[in-house]
C-alpha cells in the first residue's frame, strides 16, 4: 500500500479524532454539532476511499477503456449518507435554536433541566 | 397485470405508511376530520398488510423479497446479488406484529389526546414515518438499507419527541436523543464500511456465507452490538431513555419504546442470522447476559427514587429490556451445545415471547399513565391522588398493564417470565433469582403508582377522558388478555416460527 492510497485513510482517522475531541470536550452545543459533522465527513471519506482501486478508471460503463473500474456501490452509499447527514445536522441545529430561545444559553452544562 | 398481494405484502408494509405520511398534510388542508380519517386508513391498511404477510408466512413459509426482481419469490441469484432484499419470515412477522399493535393503539389514542394541539398534520406525518422506519429496520436484509431506515426512524422520532416545542425540556430531550442516534448511525456506517471493504457485499445472506471471523469482523460486530444496545436503551447506554420517554407527547411514548424494541429485534437478527457462524457464540451470549442483568437491576433501582410518573415507567421499561437480553443471551451462550436442546431453546422462546408481550403491555401502561397526565395535568406522583373516582376504565387498564409488567400469574407477563425463570435457572440459578427479585420490586413500584395516583380522597379534576383514548387502551387490553388466555398457542404459532426464522429452531 503506497502513500497515495494511504493518504485518505489518514485523513479519515484525523477527521474522526478531531470530531470526537470536539464532541467530548467542548461545551458549546453548536461546536458539538460541528464535531458530529466532522465525523460524518470522515465516515463518507472512508466509504469513498474503500472503493478506490489503483490504476482503475471511473465507473462509467460507456466511456471506459477497459473493464477495470473502481467499485460503484460505495459512491451510491456515500451520496445517501451525505443527504442523511445534511438532514440530521439541520434538525440538530434547529433544536439548538429552540434551546437558545427557552434557556437563553447554549452551554451544555446549563441545559440540564431534564435531570432531577 | 396480476399482482399477488400476498407475496408483495412486505413492500406494502413500508409503502403504505410512507404514502399516507405525505397524504395527511394534504388532507389537513381540507379538514381535520379528513386528516384523521386518512391517518386511520393508513394505519388500518398497514395492519392489513402485516396480517397478510403473517398469513402467508404461517401458511406457505418464509421467502426473500428481492426488489426489482421479476417475481418477488425467485430469491437471490448471481445476477441480483447487489439488489436490496427484504426477509419475510417468522421473526420479521413477530417484530412487525409487535410494532403494528402498539402503533394502532398509540394512533387511535392520539385522536383524543392531541386534539387541542396545533400542527397535527405534521404530527401524523412524523408518526407514520416513524412507523415506516421501524418496519423497514426489522424487515430489511441489507446492511446499508438498515442504516437508511435507522436514520429515518431517528429523525422522525426526534421530531415527535420535540413536538411540544413550547417546553424547553422536550427540545432538550430530543437533542440528547438525536446526538446519540447520529453517533450510533455513524458507527453503523463505519461497520458497514468494514464489511463492504472486506467482502464487497452488503446483503445479510452473502455476508453470512463469506464471513471469516477476522479481527476486522470482530471490531465491526462489536460496534454494531454497542449501537443497537444503545438504541435499545440497555444499561450502561440508557441515559437518553428516561428523558425521551418522559418528555415525548403521551401517545408517542410507547412508540419511542417500540423503536427501542425494534433495535433489539435487529440486534438479535444480526447476531443469530448473520454473525453466528463467525464468532464465539458463548462469549457474545455472556456479554448479552451481563448487559441484561445490569439493565434489569440498575433500571429497577433507578426507578425506586423517581417521583415523576413517566420517568418511573421509563426506568421500568429499561429493566424489562434486560429480561429479553438475558434470556436470548442464555440461548446464544448455549447454542451448539447439548444444553440448547434442554433449556436454551426454552430461554429463546421466553425471551422472544417477552418481547411481543412487553411491547403491548408497556404501551398499555404508558397510555394509561398518559390518561392520568391528561386528566390531572401533572406527572408528579406526590401531587396526584383520587383519580379512580373519575376514571374507572383507565384504572382497570392500568391494573391489567401493571400486573402484567410485574409478572403476576394469570397475565401475559407471567407466562413469558415463567419460561425465562425456568430456563435461566438451569443455566445459572443466580440469574433466575435476580430476575425474580427485580419482578418483585417492579410489583412494589406498580403498587406505589396505583396508591398514589388512583386511591385516596377525591381531589376533583376538570377534564374527562375522550372516548378514543378509552378505545385505544381497550384494544391493547384485549390483546394482553388474549395473550394471557392462550400463551401456549402464541408460543407455538408466533414465537416458535420466529426462532426457526433465526435459523436456530430446536
Amino acid at each position: 500500500m503506497n502513500w497515495f492510497t494511504l493518504f485518505p485513510l489518514i485523513m479519515v482517522v484525523t477527521l474522526i479524532i478531531m470530531g470526537l475531541y470536539v464532541v467530548l470536550f467542548k461545551k458549546n452545543l453548536i461546536k458539538i454539532i460541528m464535531g458530529i459533522a466532522l465525523m460524518q465527513n470522515g465516515a463518507n471519506l472512508f466509504l469513498v476511499s474503500l472503493a478506490y482501486r489503483e490504476g482503475y478508471v471511473a465507473p462509467i460503463w460507456t466511456s471506459a477503456p477497459s473493464a477495470d473500474m473502481v467499485l460503484p456501490t460505495p459512491h451510491a452509499l456515500t451520496l445517501t449518507s451525505i443527504v442523511i447527514g445534511v438532514a440530521t445536522t439541520a434538525l440538530m441545529l434547529s433544536f439548538v435554536m429552540m434551546i437558545k430561545k427557552h434557556y437563553g444559553t447554549i452551554n451544555s452544562d446549563e441545559v440540564r433541566r431534564c435531570r432531577e | 397485470m396480476n399482482v399477488d398481494l400476498l407475496t408483495q405484502s412486505p413492500v406494502f408494509v413500508l409503502a403504505i405508511p410512507l404514502l399516507f405520511a405525505f397524504l395527511t398534510p394534504l388532507a389537513n388542508k381540507v379538514s381535520k376530520e379528513l386528516r384523521n380519517a386518512v391517518f386511520l386508513i393508513g394505519l388500518l391498511l398497514t395492519t392489513l398488510f402485516v396480517s397478510l404477510m403473517a398469513y402467508e408466512v404461517y401458511t406457505m413459509g418464509s421467502w426473500i423479497y428481492v426488489f426489482g426482481a421479476e417475481q418477488p419469490t425467485t430469491g437471490l441469484t448471481t445476477q441480483s446479488f447487489f439488489r436490496i432484499t427484504f426477509l419475510a419470515d417468522g421473526f420479521s412477522v413477530l417484530a412487525a406484529l409487535t410494532i403494528i399493535i402498539t402503533a394502532l393503539g398509540a394512533g387511535i389514542y392520539s385522536f383524543g389526546h392531541m386534539k387541542e394541539s396545533n400542527g397535527l398534520g405534521k404530527f401524523y406525518t412524523l408518526f407514520l414515518l416513524t412507523l415506516a422506519g421501524v418496519n423497514g429496520m426489522v424487515l430489511t436484509s441489507d446492511l446499508f438499507n438498515l442504516f437508511v431506515w435507522f436514520e429515518v426512524t431517528s429523525i422522525a422520532s426526534c421530531g415527535l419527541i420535540a413536538y411540544h416545542n413550547d417546553r424547553g425540556e422536550s427540545v432538550e430531550a430530543a437533542l440528547k436523543y438525536m446526538i446519540i442516534s447520529v453517533i450510533a448511525g455513524l458507527l453503523l456506517l463505519f461497520s458497514i464500511g468494514f464489511f463492504y471493504g472486506e467482502y464487497g457485499v452488503l446483503n445479510y445472506f452473502l455476508i453470512r456465507d463469506s464471513m471469516t471471523g477476522s479481527l476486522i469482523d470482530i471490531l465491526a460486530i462489536g460496534m454494531v452490538m454497542v449501537i443497537l444496545a444503545m438504541k435499545a436503551s440497555s444499561v450502561p447506554m440508557h441515559m437518553w431513555a428516561p428523558d425521551a420517554y418522559s418528555e415525548a407527547p403521551e401517545p408517542i411514548t410507547p412508540f419511542i419504546a417500540i423503536t427501542s424494541l425494534g433495535s433489539l429485534f435487529v440486534l438479535f437478527r444480526l447476531l443469530f442470522f448473520v454473525f453466528r457462524g463467525a464468532v464465539e457464540t458463548s462469549a457474545i451470549g455472556s456479554i448479552l447476559i451481563i448487559l441484561g442483568v445490569l439493565s434489569m437491576f440498575i433500571g429497577v433501582s433507578m426507578a425506586l427514587k423517581q417521583s415523576d410518573l413517566k420517568r418511573l415507567i421509563a426506568y421500568l421499561s429499561v429493566s424489562q429490556i434486560g429480561y429479553m437480553m438475558m434470556a436470548v443471551g442464555v440461548g446464544l451462550a448455549t447454542l451448539g451445545t447439548g444444553d440448547y436442546g434442554i433449556f436454551g431453546a426454552r430461554a429463546m422462546e421466553g425471551g422472544l415471547f417477552h418481547m411481543i408481550n412487553d411491547g403491548v403491555y408497556k404501551a398499555l401502561l404508558f397510555l394509561s399513565a398518559g390518561g392520568i397526565v391528561y386528566v390531572a395535568d401533572t406527572r408528579d406522583l406526590n401531587k396526584l391522588g383520587g383519580l379512580a373516582h373519575h376514571m374507572p376504565y383507565t384504572t382497570f387498564f392500568f391494573i391489567i398493564g401493571g400486573l402484567s409488567i410485574a409478572g403476576i400469574p394469570p397475565l401475559s407477563g407471567f407466562s413469558s417470565k415463567l419460561l425465562i425463570y425456568k430456563s435461566v435457572y438451569l443455566y445459572n440459578p443466580v440469574l433466575a433469582i435476580i430476575a425474580l427479585v427485580v419482578s418483585i420490586v417492579t410489583l412494589a413500584l406498580i403498587g406505589k403508582i396505583f396508591f398514589n395516583a388512583f386511591l385516596g380522597p377525591d381531589q376533583g379534576v376538570g377534564k374527562k377522558i375522550p372516548r378514543s383514548m378509552i378505545l385505544a387502551m381497550s384494544i391493547l387490553t384485549i390483546v394482553v388478555v388474549l395473550f394471557s388466555l392462550f400463551p401456549n398457542y402464541v408460543v407455538a404459532e408466533i414465537v416458535v416460527p420466529a426462532i426457526e426464522g433465526l435459523g436456530v429452531g430446536a
